[in-house]
């Protein structure tokens, strides 16, 4: 069923074991001729394989464009690939099936703020799901939008609140709740801390630890915070110009990286210890 | 080395819907010529609103009082708009998060950076000319003379805060204030603007109060940091003392909260300050880190402001104890 396990590494692996695979995935984007532009391609995403088993977390990490958004977006199904394909559980995604493929694979986006209907109580935007979904009765819908904020940590006065009341991190509850209420296995965290104050992001990293620990979750955590993705992740795949140039295990990324970018990235990080000054970085090689 | 900057007791209230927000609540500042002051703080602490008191930039609602504030002996709540404006750009310039807006879009950048040094001294046009081509060079923008005639949008981001650099340091001004500059930018790019404020400012002993949320940054950039929090400065201190003996239990939170290579356990929970922030409106008494402190006793109804060594200070009750604590 599948014709592209040729291209993925470490195909000794049984199927069923593999939550999500990209095979040989290409974004291409088509330039306008602009007035100060001659017309051409860009390839956002050029040839990605990934495989993440079940339970696992593998963190992408990159800067900005570099293609990590864009690849979200296809796995999410809102961007259709220019060519290879994106598997769920062995099976190849039907960007016509969005809701079945809402069921497995969810995102958490970085701007808790834009990503919330601010018209809508932190009870109606987590229940919205289970509409669209037509899952059980308006009473059973209840009980499971209660259930999942509770989980995520949102005291019961604050389920009839709206947005603009929460505090950035109460958002962020939100949008996991709102992802996690349909069950999906598999999370998709574009840079979820990105936006939030640094003593509130470690509460948002604990949850995302304990979740993953209660219901065996799947994550791609995407972040260009190298410090975070270390803490969290099982996996590392490092990408660059639309291709991933390096992947391996955490240990092996973090203490023996072999590709120029990811020795340049870990180059400089800033860990907050005085003393060791600023990194000086060699460019010539990119 | 003399004061170049001696501010005493600033605050700034701004006017709001629900009643007085009193967004700084007393700060002091002192930075002395060639010095990196850090002031770091989490988004709300009053960070912005004190550079923007300095560079008096407040919008036109906001209050400003202080017992003193002055720049070089020259006392700036006494002068006027025009005053004010003959030393910003001149003797006291910024850099801002995003520069995208504030660079002029329908200007060239050489026109810009040559109108920053003409608007306040007497050069002519081909001198403003091989002073922003030279500053460019130093800043490292590649290919420094074609660029005078580019725009802003032809620029990446890190160049465009390497252009904001060197209009910063169009007419050597003893101070520059910078406002989160590498907030926006790659951590590749960051590493190298953050060499090239460093290097420059030593180069030209130019004073900077550099605005930051970043820890890390903070680490590897400041001489000297103020850590503040709702408002105030909770703690002051040379960098190195204030990471080895943080004397305020805001500031030894937030360091445990960031996961460092080495010293945290990867996947294990990490230690976070329970709560939020408390509002600033209307009357605030007593220690405003009260609500997230684990530690939080009658006497913190008034905290003092305690020397815990010549350099170091902390608003805290138990600061003498834990400067003395060993940290990991």
């Amino acid at each position: 069923m599948n014709t592209h396990a040729s291209t993925a590494p470490g195909a000794s692996n049984a199927s069923d074991q593999i939550a999500l695979e990209l095979c040989d995935l290409t974004r291409t984007y088509r330039l306008k001729r602009g007035l100060f532009r001659a017309p051409g391609l860009i390839k956002a995403v050029d040839g990605v394989s990934l495989r993440i088993r079940r339970g696992e977390t593998l963190g992408l990490v990159g800067e900005s464009g570099c293609g990590k958004s864009t690849l979200a977006k296809m796995l999410l199904g809102l961007l259709e690939p220019s060519s290879g394909n994106v598997l769920i559980h062995g099976k190849e995604i039907d960007p016509g099936k969005r809701l079945a493929l809402a069921r497995s694979i969810q995102p958490i986006f970085q701007d808790p703020y834009s990503s919330l209907n601010p018209r809508r109580t932190v009870g109606d935007i987590v229940g919205v799901p289970l509409q669209l979904h037509k899952i059980g009765s308006d009473a059973d819908r209840k009980k499971q939008v209660r259930d999942i904020l509770d989980i995520v940590g949102m005291p019961e006065r604050t389920h009839t609140q709206y947005p603009n009341q929460l505090s950035g991190g109460q958002r962020q509850r939100v949008a996991i709740a709102r992802a996690l209420v349909l069950r999906p296995d598999i999370l998709i965290c574009d840079e979820p801390t990105s936006a939030l104050d640094v003593s509130v992001q470690a509460q948002i990293l604990n949850l995302l630890l304990d979740l993953k620990a209660e219901f065996g979750l799947t994550y791609l955590f995407i972040s260009h915070d190298l410090g975070v993705v270390e803490h969290l992740v099982d996996r590392v795949a490092v990408m660059h110009r639309g291709k991933i140039v390096e992947q391996g295990t955490r240990e092996q990324i973090f203490a023996r990286p072999e590709h120029p970018y990811t020795r340049m990235l870990l180059a400089s990080v800033l860990t907050p210890e005085p003393g060791l000054g600023i990194p000086e970085l060699s460019t010539e090689t990119l | 080395m003399s004061l170049l900057l001696d501010i005493k007791n600033l605050k700034v209230d701004l006017p709001t819907e629900r009643g007085t927000l009193q967004a700084v609540r007393g700060i002091d500042i002192q930075v002395k010529r060639g010095e990196m002051l850090c002031l770091v703080g989490e988004s709300g602490c009053g960070k912005s609103m004190t550079s923007l008191a300095l560079m008096g930039l407040l919008p036109s609602k906001a209050k400003r009082t202080a017992d003193h504030m002055l720049f070089d002996g020259i006392d700036l709540q006494s002068l006027d708009e025009r005053g004010m404006a003959q030393l910003r750009g001149a003797r006291m310039s910024m850099i801002f998060q995003e520069p995208m807006t504030s660079l002029n879009p329908s200007y060239t950048l050489g026109d810009q950076l040559c109108e920053a040094l003409r608007a306040h001294k007497k050069v002519t046009a081909a001198q403003a000319r091989d002073r922003a081509v030279y500053l460019l060079e130093r800043a490292g923008v590649p290919m420094a003379a074609d660029r005078m005639r580019q725009y802003p949008h032809q620029l990446s981001g890190g160049l465009r805060q390497r252009v904001m650099i060197a209009m910063a340091l169009m007419c050597e001004p003893d101070l520059i204030i910078a406002d989160e500059p590498t907030t926006a930018l790659d951590v590749t790019i960051q590493a190298q603007i953050l060499r090239l404020i460093r290097e420059l400012q030593k180069e030209f002993g130019t004073a900077v109060v550099f605005i930051t949320h970043d820890l890390g940054v903070v680490a590897r950039i400041a001489d000297n940091v103020s850590v503040m929090y709702a408002g105030q400065v909770v703690e002051h201190a040379p960098v190195r003392e204030i990471f080895a003996h943080p004397s305020h239990y805001y500031t030894s939170g937030l360091l445990n909260c960031i996961p460092v290579r080495g010293k945290t356990l990867p996947g294990s929970r990490l230690q976070s300050i329970p709560g939020v922030v408390p509002s600033l409106i209307g009357k605030v008494e007593g220690c405003t880190f009260a609500n997230r402190c684990a530690h939080v006793r009658e006497a913190c109804i008034a905290p003092p402001n305690v020397q815990v060594d010549p350099t170091h200070t902390a608003l805290c009750v138990d600061a003498v104890t834990l400067a003395s604590l060993e940290t990991a």
